[in-house]
């Protein structure tokens, strides 16, 4: 089964953190990485800049608007995300409960659904 | 560059579609999910299971704590996203306007953050 960790932090937690932490944080992130892609567990996964570089896009009666900033201005920031694989939630909580970053921020572990045509 | 689109919605609108309207709704995503790998642009899309099902993961002082359901309770839930490759943010914004979802939620549109490993780590 296909699973997603969406990461969320306060940014300004990890704002506050000085470099040689943030790299230390980076660093274990990466290796986590390697770490689960040897497991098999890997397919994909993304950081993401800061919620002030989004654009936000909504089509209405064929018009599209883009607005400044996040879907949401919330308290945490969803700050990048992981597709895995693993056996059930308990596996893949698990594997999200490794990441280093899990000890400043929280992790949703959602289960995918697959689209089917008709 | 790398662009996150996180396609947000109200479930419980889509949950009251008709079943006709719903097989529609999937089968437009999926011919969008096409165009896009037609046209070199698609990384990767996944739509997400209902909020319902998902499980929170936090660990402090070495301590793992699961709660059922998702991180945060709001009227619009994260429903799926889209990986994109584009020039820029505004060949993003098109390709997001495009995802059939946007008539229904809104797209949040990011760019991805590339990490670079310390020196350390290289060696």
């Amino acid at each position: 089964m296909k699973f997603v960790f969406l990461i969320y932090h306060e940014e300004k937690t990890l704002d506050a953190l000085p470099a040689k932490e943030m790299q230390t944080l980076v660093d274990g992130a990466l290796d986590y990485d390697e770490e689960i892609r040897r497991s098999g567990h890997y397919i994909v996964s993304n950081a993401l800049q800061r919620a002030r570089t989004a654009r936000t896009v909504r089509v209405r009666s064929g018009k599209v608007s883009t607005t400044d900033g996040p879907f949401a201005e919330t308290k945490e920031q969803l700050g990048g995300f992981f597709l895995v694989e693993a056996k059930d939630i308990d596996e893949a909580c698990a594997v999200a409960a490794r990441f280093p970053p899990a000890r400043l921020g929280t992790i949703e572990v959602r289960p995918v659904q697959e689209l089917e045509h008709s | 560059m790398k662009y996150a689109c996180l396609v947000y919605l109200v479930e419980k609108e889509m949950e009251a579609m008709s079943e006709i309207e719903a097989e529609a709704c999937t089968d437009e995503s999926l011919a969008y999910d096409e165009a896009l790998r037609r046209s070199g642009q698609l990384i990767v899309a996944q739509a997400l299971a209902p909020v319902e099902t998902a499980t929170t993961v936090r660990v402090r002082k070495g301590k793992l704590t699961a709660t059922d359901g998702p991180f945060a309770e709001t009227k619009e839930q994260l429903g799926g996203f889209i990986l994109i490759e584009a020039r820029d943010l505004n060949e993003a914004i098109q390709a997001a306007s495009r995802i059939p979802l946007a008539r229904r939620g809104s797209i949040e549109v990011r760019p991805i953050k590339e990490l670079r490993p310390s020196v350390r780590r290289i060696r």
